[in-house]
């Protein structure tokens, strides 16, 4: 366990030096995400100031929600950049090369590559929650804690999603389409949405463990939500891991080591 | 003439292309089915909160389909911008400038080849859910109004995203101009909340824009039909095709100007 932190350490310390040696685009990208970020907010700050709430669920729900799942996408970007594009690599048979060395072949696959934009969402998510109206030392506390079990669910979502690619192949219209779908109906106030839906919103596409959940264990501690996200983050984790061991038995080599670079 | 049949045949290469692989054109279209959906929710939600059938002239229906047409604008563009910049950076533009075709001409061509089909499935699969979700339009022949406005919607985003892709000839990574772009879009174009429901003084500046000409324009005019809507929408957009056209010429000589290529 601790050999693997380490690892990942050495490696994600080598991606970041890898992306700041193009310094004015690993800048332009971080700022520009935060300013991509806060534009799309406005149109929620235009939205609820001419109509209230919904249901109940008003602006500062929405800087929290909106917070959490951005610092959440930013850091599986940034720590785990190739979950993104993992169908990809399956299909392209680009898994030799990983698969030749003697560490997990997963982790070493989905963490050899950092997206520099993911900074500027990871430090979007901080000020949207100091913006809030709701800040508090001990929040800020349950933020980072919320941050990281979304950004497990989330990299699990993507890796459980992108694993289907040992069966169908070539996924990356699939994938994009499950990627938005737990952008969209997690960034949307759950209010929305009947218990049918909610079902689906914890289970299928789990959009309110990368959003409304968070937001709520944020705002106010209980166990309840506490458990929900440990269990959610738990359950996914393993999930995407027994299928992708599952697939990689039927992983087919493309003949392609190569120094990946 | 010769000229018009050389792009027109680039166009219809381009367009027959985009047929090549239905899967992924259809996966790709499906993106819209939540996106309306969840809009479906909202504004459910929101009308009925306000008490009111109808908010800035727009009923729910209306504006479940005006989210549509909005919704297939955008879907419906190629990243062109992104084309460009790889263009530039990889040097093979220096293959496609050698070429008897004008590089502006040739890339307009191909971008509105593979527009057309990404534009009809998007309002297919859209079309299917907001009808099941809340009826036909209602005014089924705006779409036949709102077509020279979409066309016209498709250049001048052409013209942004063209200028947008040349910048990689002075910046490394265009990617944070084509989001920031996208968002302005989003925001001052409509695309996710119509211009009609935004306080006064944003829809003043917003409509002034060339934003609400690529989206709020074309979708407006679909939902309500009127002569006055249609000249309108047509004359800003004449104008700023115009102005638009004129900056992205000026870009491209630039950026050629200073275009330097090693190796081969």
């Amino acid at each position: 366990m601790f050999k693997e932190l380490k690892f990942l350490l050495a490696i994600w310390k080598t991606n970041l030096l890898s992306v700041m040696e193009y310094r004015v685009s690993f800048l332009t990208q971080a700022i520009g995400m935060m300013a991509n970020d806060f534009m799309y907010f406005v149109i929620w700050i235009i939205f609820f100031d001419r109509f209230k709430d919904v249901r109940g669920w008003g602006i500062q729900d929405m800087y929290i929600t909106y917070g959490v799942l951005a610092s959440s996408f930013g850091l599986v970007s940034l720590l785990f950049g190739n979950a993104f594009n993992l169908s990809d690599i399956i299909a392209r048979g680009r898994l030799d090369y990983y698969l030749s060395l003697p560490r997990p072949v997963l982790l070493h696959t989905v963490s050899s590559r950092m997206i520099a934009s993911g900074m500027g969402d990871f430090t979007y998510g901080f000020v949207s929650y100091a913006i809030s109206g709701q800040f508090t030392w001990d929040g800020l506390l349950r933020f980072v804690l919320a941050t990281l079990l979304a950004a497990a669910v989330f990299a699990a979502f993507l890796i459980l999603m992108q694993s289907l690619a040992f069966w169908f192949g070539m996924m990356s219209n699939f994938s994009a389409l499950a990627l938005n779908a737990i952008l969209t109906f997690g960034i949307y106030p759950i209010t929305l949405f009947d218990n049918y839906a909610k079902l689906i919103l914890f289970t299928i596409i789990p959009a309110a463990l990368v959003g409304a959940v968070p937001a709520e264990f944020i705002t106010r501690f209980t166990w309840q939500t506490l458990a929900e996200l440990l269990l959610g983050a738990t359950i996914f984790l393993g999930l995407a891991v027994t299928v992708f061991r599952l697939g990689l038995k039927r992983y087919e080599s493309g003949s392609a080591i190569q120094v990946e670079v | 003439m010769n000229s018009i049949r050389k792009y027109w045949s680039i166009f219809q290469i381009t367009l027959i292309n985009s047929l090549a692989y239905p899967g992924e054109l259809i996966g790709r279209s499906l993106m819209i089915v939540p996106f309306m959906w969840v809009f479906y929710q909202l504004w459910k939600i929101t009308f009925a909160a306000s008490g009111t059938e109808v908010i800035g002239g727009l009923t729910l229906r209306d504006t479940l389909w005006y989210l549509m047409l909005a919704e297939t604008i955008e879907l419906g563009r190629p990243p062109l911008a992104r084309t460009i910049s790889e263009n530039v950076k990889d040097g093979s533009i220096a293959y496609i400038l050698n070429k008897p075709y004008d590089f502006m001409l040739y890339q307009f061509s191909t971008t509105m080849g593979e527009t057309i089909f990404r534009t009809l499935m998007n309002a297919l699969f859209g079309g299917i859910v907001v009808w099941w979700l809340v009826g036909a339009p209602n005014q089924p022949a705006g779409l036949i109004v709102a077509l020279p406005a979409i066309l016209g919607a498709w250049t001048l985003h052409f013209c942004v995203m063209a200028m947008i892709g040349l910048s990689a000839f002075t910046f490394e990574d265009v990617s944070a101009f084509m989001w920031i772009y996208q968002k302005f879009a989003f925001l001052l174009g409509g695309l996710l909340i119509p211009l009609d429901f935004y306080p006064q003084w944003i829809q003043s500046i917003a409509k002034s824009l060339p934003f609400s000409s690529m989206i709020y324009g074309p979708a407006r005019l679909f939902v309500t039909p009127s002569l006055e809507i249609f000249v309108n929408v047509m004359a800003y957009q004449i104008v700023w095709i115009a102005v638009l056209g004129v900056l992205l010429t000026l870009a491209y000589r630039r950026g050629i100007a200073q275009l330097t290529v090693n190796g081969g």
